[in-house]
C-alpha cells in the first residue's frame, strides 16, 4: 500500500520524512559495511527482480491471484540492511517514475515498507531461523513484513484524520491478514525452491546479528501492534486523541512558537505560518541530511 | 509501457527540459508543500494549480491529454479512500483526497517527464541524498526493462506449456510451479548482477558513476525556481484571501 501525496496530514508526513532520513542514512551505512561499494549492481538488479516478480502470478483460491512483495525474501537472501536499501530504492523509483506513492509521502512509505516492514519480516528468522522452527520463521517473516507495513500505513492514515467506519476497518484488517499470509506462503515456497537450486543463496541468520537491528525490528512490530490498538480504539484519529489528552494542543504551541514572531510581524495569517513551518521543516531535513552525509564521509575516510 | 513513454518525453529540448534538475526539484517541492498544506478554497486553488501544470506541459511540448491521463494512475486508489470518507460523512475530505493526490501525481509527472532520470538522480545526489541509495536506484531503473522482459519470457514459456490450463493441474502444484519460476528468476538475476559487476570492474569501475558533462546551475535556473515558487505561493495567498 503506497500512500500518495495529499493523504497524510502535514505533521504526519513531515515527522516521518524527518524520521526517515537519519534512519535511511543509518541503514545505508550498515549495508555499505556489509557490501562494499562495488557491489551496487547486485542490489540494483535484485530491486529490478522484485519489480519483475510482480509479473509472476500465484494462484489463490478461485480466480484470484497474488504476487510477491519481496521485502522478507530480500532480507533472507541479502541481509536486512541491504534489503532495506533495495526496498527504499524501489519506493523511490516507484514514486518518481510510476507515480505510485507520493514524494512528500516517500518518508512515510520508506518507514512503513523499507524499514519497519523489512526488519519486522527479518525478526522471526533472526530469532529462530537457525533451528527447528526454520520453515515457520520464514513463513512468519513474510507474513509479518506485509502486515506490519500495512498496519503502519493504516494507522498513519487514521492519525491524519481519514475517517473509516468500523466495518471498513475490519474488512481492511482482514484483507491485510490474508495478503500477509499469502506473502508468507510465497516467500517460503520461493526460499525452498531457491534452496533446491543453490543453498548458498540464503544467509545464515547469524550473519546479520546485531543488537541495534534487533531492537529496531522489535520496535517496528510493537509499533504496528500499538497501531492496531489505536485503530480499533480511536477511529476518529488524532483530533479525538488530542481532545482527550491535550497533547495535540501542547505540540501545536511547541511547533509554532519558533515561528510565531514572524507570523505576527508580517504574515498575519495562520496558513502562511503553516507553510513557513513546512518549508522550515524541509530546510531542517536538508540540513540534517547534509550533516549526516558529512559525518558518514568523515567516518569513512578517517 | 508507462516508463518507455516517460523516457521518450524526457528527451525533449523545450525551455522546461533545459532547466537544471535541481531547479525543477526545488519548484516541485514548493508545489507539493503549497498543495499539501492547503485547506481553504481547495477547489479554486486546485484549478489554478491545474492551469499552471497544464501551461508547463504545453510549454514542454508534451501531449496534454496524455499527461492528464497518465497522472490518473493514482485515482483508483484515491477513489476508494474518497468513497470511504464520503460514507463516513466527510465529503470535504473526499474531494480533498482526490484533488490533492491527482495534482501531486501530475506535478511529479511533469517534473519527471521533462528530466531524464539519470539527470534527475544526479540532481538529487547533489542536494545531499545518500549516494549509495541513489546509485542502487539508478541501477534498478537501468535493469528494470531487462529483468521484466526475462519474467515475461518465462510466463509466456510457462503458458505455452499449458501452465494456465486450470483443469490440468491443481492450485497447489501451480503455486509450486510459480515459486519455482520465481526462484529461477532470482538465480538468473543474481548471476547477471555478478556478470555486470565483473564487466564493470574490467572497465575500471571504482565505486561511483562518472558522467560526461557536469550539471550547471545557471542564473536562468535560479530565476525559474524563484519565479515559479513565488507564483505558486502568491496564488495561494490570493485565493485564501479571496475566500
Amino acid at each position: 500500500m503506497h500512500i500518495p501525496d495529499g493523504f497524510l496530514a502535514t505533521p504526519v508526513w513531515a515527522t516521518l520524512d524527518v524520521a526517515a532520513l537519519p534512519a535511511t542514512g543509518w541503514i545505508v551505512r550498515r549495508a555499505q559495511r556489509e557490501f562494499e561499494e562495488a557491489r551496487i549492481p547486485l542490489l540494483g538488479v535484485m530491486g529490478a527482480f522484485v519489480f519483475a516478480a510482480q509479473m509472476i502470478n500465484f494462484p489463490v483460491g478461485i480466480g484470484t491471484s497474488g504476487h510477491l512483495v519481496g521485502g522478507a525474501l530480500l532480507a533472507f537472501t541479502l541481509g536486512p540492511a541491504a534489503a532495506s536499501v533495495v526496498m527504499a530504492a524501489i519506493l523511490t523509483i516507484q514514486a518518481l517514475v510510476f507515480q505510485d506513492g507520493g514524494i512528500l509521502a516517500l518518508g512515510p512509505n520508506v518507514v512503513n515498507m523499507a524499514i519497519a516492514g523489512v526488519l519486522a519480516g527479518y525478526l522471526p528468522f533472526y530469532l529462530w531461523g537457525g533451528g527447528r522452527w526454520r520453515k515457520l520463521s520464514i513463513f512468519a517473516g513474510g507474513t509479518l513484513s506485509v502486515l506490519v507495513s500495512a498496519i503502519l500505513a493504516l494507522a498513519e492514515l487514521l492519525i491524519s484524520g481519514v475517517k473509516m467506519p468500523g466495518a471498513v476497518l475490519g474488512v481492511s484488517l482482514a484483507l491485510f491478514v490474508v495478503s500477509g499470509l499469502l506473502e508468507g506462503g510465497i516467500t517460503l515456497a520461493v526460499i525452498q525452491a531457491l534452496e533446491s537450486i543453490q543453498p548458498g543463496f540464503i544467509r545464515k541468520p547469524a550473519a546479520g546479528r546485531s543488537f541495534a537491528l534487533g531492537a529496531v525490528s522489535v520496535g517496528a512490530v510493537l509499533l504496528a501492534a500499538v497501531g492496531v490498538l489505536f485503530a480499533s480504539a480511536a477511529p476518529d484519529g488524532i483530533e479525538r486523541l488530542g481532545r482527550e489528552t491535550g497533547i495535540a494542543a501542547h505540540a501545536r504551541t511547541l511547533l509554532e512558537t519558533p515561528l510565531s514572531g514572524y507570523e505576527v510581524t508580517f504574515l498575519h495569517s495562520s496558513w502562511a505560518g503553516r507553510a513557513a513551518a513546512g518549508l522550515a521543516g524541509l530546510a531542517l531535513i536538508y540540513i540534517a541530511c547534509l550533516a549526516i552525509g558529512r559525518a558518514v564521509a568523515r567516518h569513512r575516510s578517517g | 509501457m508507462h516508463h518507455v513513454v516517460l523516457e521518450r518525453w524526457s528527451r525533449g529540448r523545450s525551455i522546461i527540459h533545459r532547466r537544471d534538475p535541481r531547479a525543477k526539484l526545488a519548484t516541485l517541492l514548493v508545489f507539493l508543500v503549497v498543495l499539501a498544506t492547503a485547506h481553504h478554497n481547495l477547489v479554486w486553488l486546485s484549478l489554478a494549480l491545474l492551469a499552471f501544470l497544464a501551461a508547463a506541459v504545453i510549454a514542454a511540448g508534451l501531449p496534454l491529454t496524455g499527461a492528464l491521463a497518465r497522472a490518473g494512475i493514482v485515482l483508483p486508489f484515491s477513489a476508494v479512500f474518497a468513497a470511504v470518507s464520503w460514507l463516513a460523512g466527510d465529503p470535504a475530505r473526499a474531494v480533498a483526497l482526490l484533488l490533492k493526490s491527482y495534482l501531486s501525481a501530475l506535478a511529479v509527472l511533469v517534473a519527471v517527464s521533462t528530466t531524464p532520470l539519470p539527470a534527475l538522480i544526479r540532481g538529487l545526489e547533489m542536494t545531499g541524498a545518500p549516494r549509495f541509495l541513489l546509485m542502487v536506484a539508478q541501477f534498478l531503473y537501468r535493469y528494470l526493462f531487462v529483468i521484466s522482459e526475462e519474467a515475461q519470457h518465462m510466463t509466456k514459456a510457462a503458458a505455452s506449456r499449458g501452465a494456465t490450463a486450470r483443469s490440468l493441474a491443481g492450485s497447489g502444484s501451480r503455486f509450486r510451479a510459480a515459486a519455482g519460476a520465481l526462484a529461477v528468476l532470482f538465480a538468473r538475476s543474481y548471476g547477471r548482477a555478478e556478470d555486470i559487476h565483473r564487466a564493470m570492474l574490467a572497465r575500471g569501475f571504482e565505486g561511483s558513476f562518472r558522467t560526461l558533462g557536469a550539471l550547471d546551475f545557471r542564473r536562468s535556473d535560479a530565476c525559474f525556481a524563484a519565479l515559479a515558487s513565488l507564483l505558486l505561493i502568491l496564488t495561494r495567498v490570493a485565493i485564501e484571501r479571496a475566500g
